[in-house]
């Protein structure tokens, strides 16, 4: 088996090296590119005129020839060391060799543009240039090389079954991946050069296909594609958790879209009209935001937990199972929000009307405006930066959160001594004095580009990371958290040791209908949809997408916050793939609920990586598992 | 509008017919979900199914009648409504399959296997969309869509004859027999020789079959065409449907009633001063809850639903 994938991974490799661009030498807006090939150059832009001198490139050829030769040789070696020491030893090569190469294919580059520079030229004649998918898999196949050395050694599969929890979801994310390229492939056409043939028009399409996953996760390369992503990221940690929460107590909770409506329209009404309402018109700045500030928060958390508690009730009171019930009441809070919003007067039987004060007058259907003390500031105002009359975002980078976030983990390792909740309210403590130290320090005058300062990165997010850690902290290091994964890993089990099941479910649901509602900060009081109103446009797929990074994280904290981020990530660059290549980015959610169905699915790994008692046994390396 | 134009007969027959229009896209995917419960396999996957049926119907068929539509504009074909249904079923059968191959093969968690294909359904037909029609959000409006006889799709007496049928196919063959059985306690139906793999397989790639012909029946027997989201939540009503009608045909078939008329009312009310149409559009789904909530207590499930059969 072990020979079988090898040779099967090494050819792959070889087809894709022969056949793929090995590097794009310049790309037009609009992905047309001119395509760098270890048996020519395919100028699908057209007016190439410089091009960088790869001439070296077929001596690199012959050497990953070689090395993937040789690798199919080891294989036959009767003794295990000495196939790891060759492995390891192709795979270090590999990679070394790699680097050479991007080093001179860049500096190739660099000389044409440099050249022409020097000549006049207004602007460098290759922009976008970028090693391709042919690079890329040499890279790939130098790591996957190390990877087949380590398992020679003793105890590596159980090496890679104890990495189950990373292994299960990469692997569905590369098949996802796998999967997401043949649609693109399918569906969107490259329009070739006259007289150009086959293999140019296979280069064309893996060259397509490659770019698309390069602006996919073309945001991770630049500071505001890192802030974007983080924006997109910070509703999908609080969905996503809510999704975990559910998942580590046995309940799916499918419900989150709606828990989010309605934790929406709580803090309108709470950030808008009680914070707006007349007779709190007198109170100091700083005292309203002291008060409507943490209330509207407390309230999306609120309107959220109502919203689960209800179908955990009638799980528990009767038996209907959540599933049906959140989805119906997805469908009820998109009514509700709809009657808040879209009209200000209803009529019943023709005899009766309803007036309410929520819709802002004009077409649009949205509410009024959050009051100033409801609004969570932007990140770049928590870092001390204001933007001042002609619109440039000057000021000094404060100290206060840095030393905050640096006091805080600092006293809580410290702190080990101590339980566990004096530890935290130590921590917490010190992260305040911190913040407030850090305020009167001076800051680090800088400017900031427009780019970063437009993205409207909010402190929303702050939310979400200490949702992350309470997370962590409820579930794995409180009683209550105990019970309720218990109740989640053996039902019968836990009611025997004296956990009340209705209780526990209950209590489940309207915690992850809690957290799933304080997306809505971000969007309402951070002003997450352009504006700090509550709109028709609040995008309630969120909750959706929470199933996706809740499953590709694993229903760990730290999980459920990369996977966040990675999905931000991706719909991030999703943008930028409409904008350059016309493909929607409804791919990126295709590509999600391909995960979750591949992570369904184990990654179609063998069993003894899904299943627990079999891993279980694996790790301890019982003969006959493996 | 008054209330007492309520009662008159220019409300009550479109009242009727709008219910059977609506009780036929339930009940096909009621009837299908039955397979598939019955057989121990959840299928939350029935509203995705639905769509991806619409869609290829929706699109199939207009591809098919532009040739002719170009020679002569309005020209009525007889056989593409037909071919676009049968494709429909088609790719739910596919739909159903890959359910089947993740849930039954890989011994998945059969509601996030659903669930994945609901995505699925919510992104893919946008990109096919974007690729033939430049358009995220609907097809091309057709021409050839299902013939109407005596005012009603063909698609509606179908499925109100698929009643009796299921019902005697589940309760009066012997491969019904053994579908049952295989929902109940696998393990015993193994040990009489029945291939339970197989029989679950059949199961859940029939329901994506009965789905798909639903979401043709929506595309293009009620509509002309496809739309985003078209189906809107009645998947899972029909999944709901299936619950309270106990997993039997005739209880499925006064459920689906239930939730058309439900829904037929929305849409008859809609636009007038009765209610306002966000409250009406919550009606079919309050009144799920409230069923499921009253009246499930006392059916009961097949025994061995949800779970993967390990050999």
């Amino acid at each position: 088996m072990n020979r079988v994938w090898l040779a099967l991974t090494s050819a792959v490799f070889l087809l894709l090296l022969a056949v793929s661009p090995w590097a794009i030498a310049m790309r037009a807006f609009g992905g047309k590119g001119v395509l760098v090939t270890l048996w020519g150059t395919v100028d699908l832009y057209g007016r190439a005129k410089a091009l960088p001198d790869v001439s070296w490139l077929g001596y690199f050829t012959a050497f990953w020839v070689a090395l993937a030769l040789v690798a199919a040789v080891a294989a036959f070696l009767p003794e295990a060391r000495t196939r790891a020491r060759i492995y390891f030893a192709l795979g270090l090569a590999g990679v070394a060799v790699f680097a050479l190469e991007a080093y001179l294919f860049y500096h190739a580059v660099w000389a044409v543009n440099d050249a022409a520079l020097a000549e006049g030229a207004r602007r460098p004649p290759l922009k976008r240039y970028s090693l391709s998918l042919g690079a890329y898999a040499s890279f790939l196949y130098s790591l996957f090389l190390l990877a087949v050395g380590r398992l020679q050694l003793p105890g590596g599969r159980a090496l890679l079954v104890r990495w189950r929890g990373v292994i299960v979801p990469a692997v569905s994310m590369l098949l996802a991946m796998v999967a997401g390229a043949v649609v693109v492939w399918i569906l969107k056409d490259v329009k070739m050069p006259e007289g150009s043939g086959t293999l140019a028009y296979l280069a064309a399409k893996l060259d397509l296909v490659t770019y698309t996953f390069q602006l996919l996760f073309g945001p991770l390369l630049t500071a505001s594609g890192w802030f974007q992503s983080l924006l997109i990221a910070t509703p999908l940690i609080f969905t996503g958790l809510a999704v975990a929460f559910g998942f580590q107590a046995g309940l799916f909770n499918i419900g989150a879209p709606g828990q989010l409506t309605i934790g929406a329209i709580m803090t309108m009404l709470v950030g808008v009209h009680l914070a707006n309402a007349h007779w709190f018109a007198g109170l100091p700045d700083g005292v309203a935001r002291a008060i409507f500030l943490p209330l509207s928060i407390l309230a999306a958390a609120a309107g959220g937990a109502l919203w689960g508690a209800i179908p955990g009730w009638l799980k528990a009171r009767f038996g209907a199972h959540e599933v049906i019930n959140t989805i119906m009441m997805n469908y009820i809070a998109a009514s509700v929000f709809l009657f808040m919003i879209a009209s200000n007067e209803y009529t019943f039987f023709g005899k009766w009307t309803l007036h309410m004060p929520f819709k802002f007058p004009g077409y649009e259907a949205r509410s009024y405006e959050v009051a100033e003390s409801a609004r969570i500031p932007l990140m770049v105002n928590l870092f001390g930066f204001q933007q001042d009359a002609s619109g440039a975002w000057t000021g000094a980078l404060s100290w206060a959160l840095p030393l905050a976030l640096v006091a805080m983990v600092v006293v809580y390792a410290l702190t080990a001594r101590l339980e566990l909740g004096k530890r935290l309210l130590a921590a917490l403590g010190a992260g305040v004095l911190g913040y407030f130290v850090g305020g009167f320090l001076p800051g680090v005058p800088m400017a900031l580009s427009p780019k970063l300062a437009s993205v409207r990165l909010n402190g929303a997010f702050v939310i979400a990371a200490f949702a992350v850690a309470f997370y962590n902290y409820y579930m794995w290091r409180t009683r209550d958290g105990y019970e309720l994964r218990a109740v989640g890993l053996a039902p019968k089990a836990a009611e025997y040791g004296g956990v009340s099941i209705a209780k526990k479910t209950i209590l489940a649901m309207a915690i992850s209908g809690a957290l799933a509602g304080l997306a809505a900060t971000h969007y309402v009081l951070g002003g997450g949809i352009d504006e700090y109103r509550l709109k028709q446009s609040l995008p309630t797929n969120v909750g959706f997408d929470g199933i996706a990074v809740a499953l590709l994280g694993q229903n760990t904290p730290i999980g459920v916050f990369l996977s966040a981020l990675l999905f931000g990530v991706l719909l991030t660059g999703g943008l930028q793939l409409d904008l350059q290549l016309g493909i929607s980015r409804e791919l990126v959610m295709m590509l999600q609920a391909l995960i979750v169905l591949f992570i369904a699915a184990g990654g179609f790994l063998p069993r003894y990586f899904t299943d627990p008692i079999l891993a279980a046994q694996a790790e301890e390396g019982v003969q006959g598992v493996i | 509008m008054s209330l007492e134009s309520l009662l008159t007969a220019a409300f009550l027959v479109p009242l009727l017919q709008t219910t059977l229009r609506s009780t036929t896209t339930l009940l096909l995917t009621a009837l299908g979900g039955m397979f598939s419960e019955r057989s121990g396999v959840v299928n939350i996957a029935l509203e995705g199914m639905i769509i991806f049926g619409a869609l290829t119907a929706a699109v199939s068929a207009q591809l098919m009648e532009a040739p002719y539509l170009a020679e002569n504009p309005g020209a009525r074909i007889w056989w593409i409504p037909w071919v676009a249904v049968l494709l429909a079923m088609v790719v739910g059968a596919f739909i159903g399959w890959i359910h089947a191959v993740v849930s039954i093969k890989y011994k998945a968690d059969q509601i996030i296997s659903g669930t994945a294909i609901n995505l699925l359904a919510a992104g893919l037909p946008s990109l096919v969309l974007a690729y033939f029609y430049d358009n995220t959000t609907a097809s091309k409006e057709l021409v050839n869509r299902l013939p109407e006889w005596l005012g009603f799709s063909p698609l509606v007496y179908l499925a109100f004859a698929l009643v009796p049928i299921t019902w005697y196919v589940m309760f009066k063959t012997p491969w019904g027999l053994r579908l049952r059985s295989v929902g109940e306690h696998p393990e015993a139906a193994d040990t009489m020789g029945i291939n339970v793999f197989r029989t679950r397989y059949t199961a859940v790639i029939l329901s994506g079959v009965l789905a798909g012909l639903a979401g043709a029946f929506l595309s293009i027997g009620v509509l002309n065409q496809f739309v985003r989201n078209m189906s809107a939540g009645q998947g899972f009503i029909a999944l709901a449907a299936l619950i309270f009608g106990k997993w039997h045909p005739i209880g499925v078939l006064g459920a689906t009633l239930l939730f058309g008329f439900a829904k037929a009312l929305a849409i008859q009310l809609g636009g007038g001063d009765i209610m306002p149409p966000t409250v009406i559009e919550a009606f079919p789904f309050v009144i799920t809850m409230l069923v499921l909530a009253g009246f499930v207590g006392t059916s009961r499930p097949p025994k061995a639903i949800g779970k993967p059969y390990e050999k």
